[in-house]
């Protein structure tokens, strides 16, 4: 794999991933609110 | 949950990997996240917040729920039919597909494939299913059949329960199961290494870098960025009229903005990471580099069906393997089409006052006549034609109805409140400017470039053989009968409801 490929999937992969733990922060957190 | 059942499915499995690895690799994932962010995921937050909207209403589906936006227009109801009529479609041919996808679990767990080791004869195989042809594997359709009338019943049998006894209960099963069995996939697939030592090159690494090494030369092509936004529609379900409907059941409480995002991080999770995990470097890791141009090309089904079944041969526990990947399709598959047929039914139910197994018992009646040319026709393109306007034209048209509504005659200050009800984080407010100006643009740009690149021939049907035209043709006057019929039955439905309220008065 090409340094390119590398980049591509970190940066897509690390995205995806901060955005489901950024909305499990969110429903955990408005969990402990109700 | 149950959203995120719907928009996951074969899309993230088979069809975004194909579309990456021939679009210019990583390169587009720079189209595709642009799509995301500026077409999807403002899509979804339309959706849920027009569908909690028209739940306020008693409506749980488009005509009612455009009428419920736009009162003062007679005519938009009738642009509301297609968000019953898409999934509709949709759904004819999209149980038969599921099916195949119970049977190949079962042929896996039995070895029926197990002696397979090449393309022409996994090819052959498929067809001799579909009963396309008659070969040393398949007599004729009967054992397709068999798998449509279990797959058929186990689809109606979750709709009757309904949402909360049904779908919620499916898909808390299913759904983890289905990313159990994806990870499992995805790390086993990461662990082949290189299998054969006589060919070094032929390694997972390698596999990896044909999907994801960037071609930038891609992102000047306008098809590539047409790939990317059409990738988004399928894969997020948006564009369809489903969302709309489970929307409906929410309250004023419910966090749109959050579900909205959480169902797409969660599909987007089992696309990107998942769904690049598993076929191509598989298929790489056993085929090589030449193979996998032509294999990239093949089409979805070639990819599930054929290339698909060969890489599980060739793994350890293939028969086990093999059970897992279809079974997992298969699942995926049932919460889509369970999907689909909402719309259908909380029309009947909300619009007609009738009750909701009822509704289902009139809807399978219906469904199941409406799939039989899908499957005995399948080999003179009446599903390529239902896919085309079902799956292709109505969805991008649809969207764009629905975005003007909500941001232009809805408001957009109206519907930026309506959006915040109930939901503890806000929209970046840049999503205000977005969703008014680039969401229309941009999809008016799909529609005209798809009109003008792809949809013209289609249309005139210059890629159909003389033959197979008649098929097309009674498939299109088919279409319009069921869009008639559904138009006339939100006629009778808005009649009844005006003659009852000039009654009350």
């Amino acid at each position: 794999m090409r340094l390119s490929g590398w980049i591509f999937i970190i940066l897509s992969w690390g995205m995806i991933i901060a955005l489901i733990v950024f909305c499990l922060i969110k429903i955990f957190t408005k969990k402990e609110l109700k | 949950m149950a959203v995120a059942g719907s928009a996951i499915g074969l899309g993230n499995f088979l069809r975004f990997p194909a579309k990456a690895a021939s679009n210019g690799g990583g390169a587009f994932m720079i189209p595709y996240f642009v799509s995301l962010f500026l077409l999807g995921i403002p899509l979804m937050w339309i959706e849920w917040t027009l569908g909690r909207y028209g739940g306020g209403f008693e409506h749980g589906t488009a005509p009612g729920i455009f009428h419920s936006i736009w009162k003062k227009n007679r005519f938009i109801k009738y642009f509301g039919v297609i968000g019953i009529f898409g999934p509709l479609v949709i759904l004819i041919y999209y149980t038969y597909i599921e099916a195949w996808t119970l049977a190949y679990s079962f042929f896996a767990l039995t070895g029926k494939y197990a002696s397979l080791t090449d393309q022409a004869s996994m090819q052959s195989f498929l067809r001799g299913f579909q009963g396309i042809e008659v070969n040393q594997f398949f007599n004729g359709i009967g054992t397709a059949y068999t798998f449509f009338l279990l797959t058929f019943i186990a689809n109606i049998w979750v709709i009757y329960y309904g949402i909360k006894g049904g779908i919620e209960k499916l898909c808390k099963i299913a759904m983890p199961v289905l990313f159990i069995f994806g990870i499992f996939l995805a790390i086993r697939v990461m662990t082949l290494g290189t299998p054969d030592p006589a060919k070094p090159a032929w390694n997972v690494l390698n596999g990896f870098g044909f999907l994801w090494n960037a071609d930038f030369s891609a992102l000047f092509s306008a098809k590539v960025w047409l790939e990317a936004a059409g990738q988004i529609f399928f894969t997020l379900s948006v564009g369809i009229g489903v969302i709309l409907t489970y929307a409906s059941y929410l309250s004023k409480g419910d966090d749109v903005v959050l579900s909205g995002l959480t169902a797409s991080g969660t599909n987007e999770f089992a696309e990107v990471i998942l769904g690049s995990s598993i076929i191509i470097p598989a298929a790489f890791v056993f085929f090589g580099p030449e193979s996998m141009q032509s294999i990239a090309k093949s089409g979805v089904f070639n990819l599930g069906f054929v290339t698909m079944p060969l890489v599980l041969n060739k793994l350890p526990w293939a028969a086990l393997f093999g059970f897992m990947w279809f079974f997992l399709l298969f699942l995926a598959g049932v919460t889509s089409s369970v999907s689909l047929a909402q719309p259908a039914v909380a029309f009947l139910e909300d619009e007609f006052d009738i009750s909701r197994k009822k509704a289902v018992k009139i809807l399978a009646v219906a469904l199941f006549i409406l799939c039989q040319p899908a499957i005995f026709f399948l080999k003179n393109g009446v599903v390529d034609e239902l896919d085309f306007w079902g799956g292709t034209f109505f969805l991008v048209f649809f969207a764009a109805i629905e975005t003007i509504l909500f941001a232009w005659i809805f408001g957009m200050e109206k519907a930026w409140d309506e959006i915040h009800k109930g939901a503890d984080m806000r929209v970046p407010k840049v999503y205000k400017f977005i969703i008014k100006y680039i969401t229309p643009l941009f999809l008016f740009f799909i529609l005209v470039m798809w009109l003008w690149q792809e949809w013209i021939p289609i249309i005139f049907m210059k890629n159909v053989i003389a033959p197979n035209k008649i098929f097309v043709l009674c498939t299109r006057v088919g279409l319009v009968i069921i869009f008639a019929v559904l138009a006339i039955l939100v006629k009778i439905s808005w009649g009844k409801k005006k003659a009852q309220e000039e009654n009350l008065r």
